[in-house]
């Protein structure tokens, strides 16, 4: 596989009648995936938005910000808030701390084991989050595997992490390697060999490597991941339910409560838009990397 | 930039450094590190699935059998859910095929008004955060009616493959090799038997991988079953949060990971090439 998206040529080559039948053909194709996509994704949004901040009551439709003041003047809701994004940049930090040496090696080792290393570190991407939150329950939970370990040597109990915020934190951070760290390796792919060897020769150690060399070249690619690790922690649903804390609780199952349980269908909506807001710049820069990553290639 | 294979890399370079014989210590070292941290929970739930007594704190089971295997398929809220997560899986793959793949094909070979901006939209829909939006989405399916129906699931799912099914073929798409189409023209053959006998199957691999990837996407998708489908609508990822939530015996729970972690196992042995490429992660923006 190469790369995406570069203009047929064969068709350049065509007749102006030809090309204004394909246009309409190719329009007609793809227009059952965007209809949906519109349906979908980008009416939601919009309807979201409107619904939070117009209102109707007996004197017809009326506009305020009163769900998104109610919202941030609660003390709940603010602390999970907080809750989640403080889950977010322990999460990234420690990602970021795993996966860039694990990039590292992948993209400069040249033995038979870093074949064992790729396949280990993309493995948790086949393991679906329900099995992951039961097998963390069993191995960190409390009289889980690692305290029968302990116990047999004689240590005492592990404080286990289950229903703290760092039972989501270890289970989103396992869950997000393997993209991670493929998005790393592919930034990793633009620093080039010969660079790296002149650096050696003219004697530049592993972290003046590191930082004047190999980082600069990143720059972006880690900006990619920190983005969506933003994003996909915002989303997050089925491990900070399972293995998170109940009070306060992360942005995800707080949402689905106050949807499924509390029945507040504007408040869970004013939540959902809140987070839009926050992942705003992330996902704006998210969109405009893989435009420009597009560009470069055509 | 192009697109490099992280494996190949791996395996040869074609600049010579360091080629050592030495054993690579630091591989092996994270070999190690990362075989405890995500082996061994899938390995103790798999012990957990054969257990029949497991006390704490002995090390190992007491006592191992199946007794737990029979009455976890004895129950009916289990096959009720296995069913219903397959009829949902092959609905939702099924439909995304239909209208994704000619769309794909679209966007790989066709040119039309606005066909960047549309591909760039797809690719985009990423940029808001998932749960968010399906709540958003929840929202507008309470006034439909749809929350908590076959069919209100089955949407929402199909959005969650969408954008697999068509970034994933449109590189399929774009590197069968045009010289054999043209061959194939010259020799007098029309477009539709062109498509059939040349670029179909060049691009079908790919495709059958995006395909079985959004299979078992679906199968495991838990977000929008929970939101969308309770109380109806109970699939098996929603079954297994039950049964962890309300720990019954621990046994239901490992035996069902044991069993729904199947397709995940089929999917990583079709996939893996695919899923360890560059341009996999191209799709996401680095």
């Amino acid at each position: 596989m190469t790369t995406l998206a570069s203009p047929d040529r064969s068709i350049r080559k065509g007749g102006q009648a030809k090309r204004h039948g394909r246009g309409l053909t190719g329009l007609l194709l793809v227009s059952a995936p965007v209809m949906l996509l519109g349906w979908l994704i980008i009416y939601p949004i919009f309807n979201a938005i409107g619904r939070t901040l117009f209102v109707k009551g007996d004197a017809g439709v009326r506009f305020g910000f009163d769900s998104y003041h109610q919202f941030l003047t609660d003390g709940y809701s603010l602390s999970n808030l907080w809750l989640t994004l403080w889950v977010t940049a322990v999460c990234a930090a420690l990602l970021m701390a795993t996966c860039l040496p694990l990039a590292l090696y992948l993209r400069f080792a040249k033995s038979r084991v870093a074949a064992l290393v790729q396949g280990l570190a993309l493995f948790p991407m086949f393991v679906p989050s329900v099995i992951l939150a039961y097998a963390l329950i069993r191995t960190i939970g409390p009289n889980g595997a690692v305290d029968l370990v302990l116990n047999a040597v004689g240590l005492p109990k592990i404080n286990s992490p289950y229903l703290t915020p760092w039972g989501p934190i270890i289970g989103l951070v396992w869950d997000n390697i393997p993209l991670t760290t493929l998005m790393l390796v592919a930034g990793l792919g633009g620093v080039s060999d010969n660079a790296v060897e002149a650096a050696r020769d003219a004697g530049a150690r592993h972290f003046a490597l590191l930082r004047h060399i190999i980082l600069p070249q990143i720059g972006n690619a880690m900006l990619v991941v920190l983005s969506f690790t933003v994003l996909s922690i915002f989303s997050a649903f089925t491990l900070p339910y399972v293995l998170g804390p109940a009070s306060p609780e992360m942005m995800g199952p707080f949402m689905q409560r106050t949807f499924s349980q509390v029945l507040d269908t504007r408040m869970a909506v004013t939540q959902a838009v809140i987070t839009f807001i926050i992942c705003a710049g992330f996902g704006a820069f998210y969109v405009r990397s893989i435009a420009k990553n597009r560009e470069a290639r055509r | 930039m192009t697109a490099i294979d992280p494996v190949t890399m791996a395996r040869d370079s074609h600049v010579p450094t360091h080629k050592t014989k030495k054993t690579d210590w630091l591989g092996l070292g994270i070999v190690a590190v990362l075989g405890l941290v995500v082996v061994v929970p899938l390995v103790v739930v798999a012990i957990w699935a054969f257990a029949e007594v497991w006390r704490y704190p002995s090390l190992l089971p007491q006592e191992f059998g199946l007794r737990f295997w029979n009455a976890t398929l004895a129950r009916p809220d289990v096959w009720g859910a296995m069913f219903l997560s397959i009829r949902l899986s092959v609905t939702v793959t099924l439909l995304s095929a239909i209208i994704c793949l000619p769309a794909a094909y679209a966007f790989a070979r066709l040119d039309f008004p606005g066909r960047n901006v549309l591909f760039l939209s797809f690719l985009a829909s990423h940029a808001f955060p998932k749960f968010g939006l399906l709540v958003a989405i929840a929202g507008i399916f309470l006034n439909l009616g749809l929350i908590s129906t076959f069919w209100g699931v089955v949407l929402i799912q199909l959005v969650g493959t969408l954008m697999m099914m068509i970034w994933i073929p449109v590189a399929a798409f774009q590197n069968v090799d045009r010289a054999m189409e043209e061959a194939a023209r010259d020799a007098g053959a029309g477009p539709l038997r062109v498509f059939w006998s040349v670029s179909l199957p060049q691009a079908a691999p790919t495709i059958f991988a995006a395909v079985l990837l959004s299979f078992v996407g679906t199968f495991y998708e838990t977000e929008g079953a929970w939101l969308i489908g309770a109380p109806e609508i109970r699939t098996m990822p929603v079954l297994m949060i039950t049964f962890i939530n309300n720990q019954i015996v621990v046994q239901y729970g490992a035996v069902l990971s044991v069993l729904l972690w199947i397709p995940s196992f089929i999917a990583l042995m079709f996939t893996r090439r695919l899923v360890g490429s560059a341009s996999f992660a191209k799709g996401f923006g680095v």
